[in-house]
């Protein structure tokens, strides 16, 4: 019962280590994910700073659909059901205003360094 | 029209006033029938200006209402048969359909602008009252604690409504509407 359980251990350190191995450079920099909660027609934080190539998601836990519009579309969730969640990766630096399209006294932004 | 306006506003008000005048305020059955009407009053408002309304800001902001407020009834819905709770008609629901029929009764009669603005102060009136109501009566009267829990949830909501309607409405007398 030992040996397989070792080898099976082995084996699955090995996947580890051959995934980070296996990374590019810009994966690299990913790991931390933020999250916004959309709830009671707000976006919690409502500011929120982030590095490129990390991950931001919005949980929706409002009873109604919502979206996350950057100004110029620079990012757009589209119609984010109530429960559901979006996640984007952020691309380019820069600072971002953005909104709910729906619900137009929403608004939130995004710093990305 | 601002006569008219502010009446209707007074009318809302004094049927959703009306919940102040219970004895003991409104028991929680009450309360379901007056959340399920007033949320059903505005999506038949809704549907109406979304196929009537002039101006697309005006029909975006309807669609928005039937959403919304269909979201809302939706969960209050199963919330009160999770509950087993019958909502219970009651002078105020009554009164508030009533309203919601004659607001329907007199939209129908109007076209292009003079619609837009109708229903945009109806709106303006009804999310005033409705917001009253929910902070005078509603969720001071709720006993249960989710229902209380789903009121006070929906109240943000109430509060964009109403700033959304007031921008419309702004920007509509702007236009000379």
């Amino acid at each position: 019962m030992t040996r397989p359980r070792l080898l099976c251990l082995s084996l699955a350190a090995l996947l580890v280590s051959s995934d980070i191995t296996a990374a590019d450079a810009p994966r690299a920099a990913e790991g931390a994910v933020h999250t916004v909660v959309i709830e009671n027609m707000r976006y919690n934080p409502p500011e929120l700073s982030v590095h490129r190539g990390e991950r931001i998601v919005w949980v929706n836990k409002d009873l109604f659909p919502h979206t996350v519009t950057a100004a110029a579309h620079a990012f757009d969730s589209g119609s984010i059901a109530a429960g559901a969640s979006w996640t984007y990766v952020a691309g380019k630096t820069g600072e971002y205003a953005y909104g709910c399209t729906f619900h137009p006294t929403m608004k939130g932004i995004l710093k990305v360094q | 029209m601002k006569c008219t306006t502010s009446l209707c506003g007074t009318l809302l008000l004094l049927a959703l006033g009306a919940t102040s005048a219970w004895a003991a305020g409104p028991t929680d059955a009450q309360i379901a029938a007056i959340v399920i009407t007033a949320n059903q009053v505005d999506i038949d408002a809704g549907k109406l200006a979304k196929s009537k309304a002039h101006s697309p800001d005006v029909r975006e902001f309807a669609q928005r209402m039937i959403t919304d407020h269909s979201a809302v009834n939706k969960s209050a819905t199963e919330l009160v048969e999770r509950l087993h709770v019958t909502p219970e008609p009651n002078p105020t629901s009554e009164s508030l359909q009533k309203g919601g029929d004659e607001n329907l009764a007199k939209l129908k009669t109007l076209s292009g602008a003079a619609f837009d603005k109708a229903y945009i102060d109806h709106e303006v009136a009804y999310h005033e009252a409705v917001l009253s109501a929910l902070d005078k009566t509603l969720i001071p009267s709720a006993q249960n604690a989710e229902l209380k829990a789903l009121l006070v949830k929906v109240r943000p909501a109430f509060v964009a409504h109403l700033d959304m309607a007031k921008q419309i409405q702004s920007g509509l007398s702007k236009s000379g509407a």
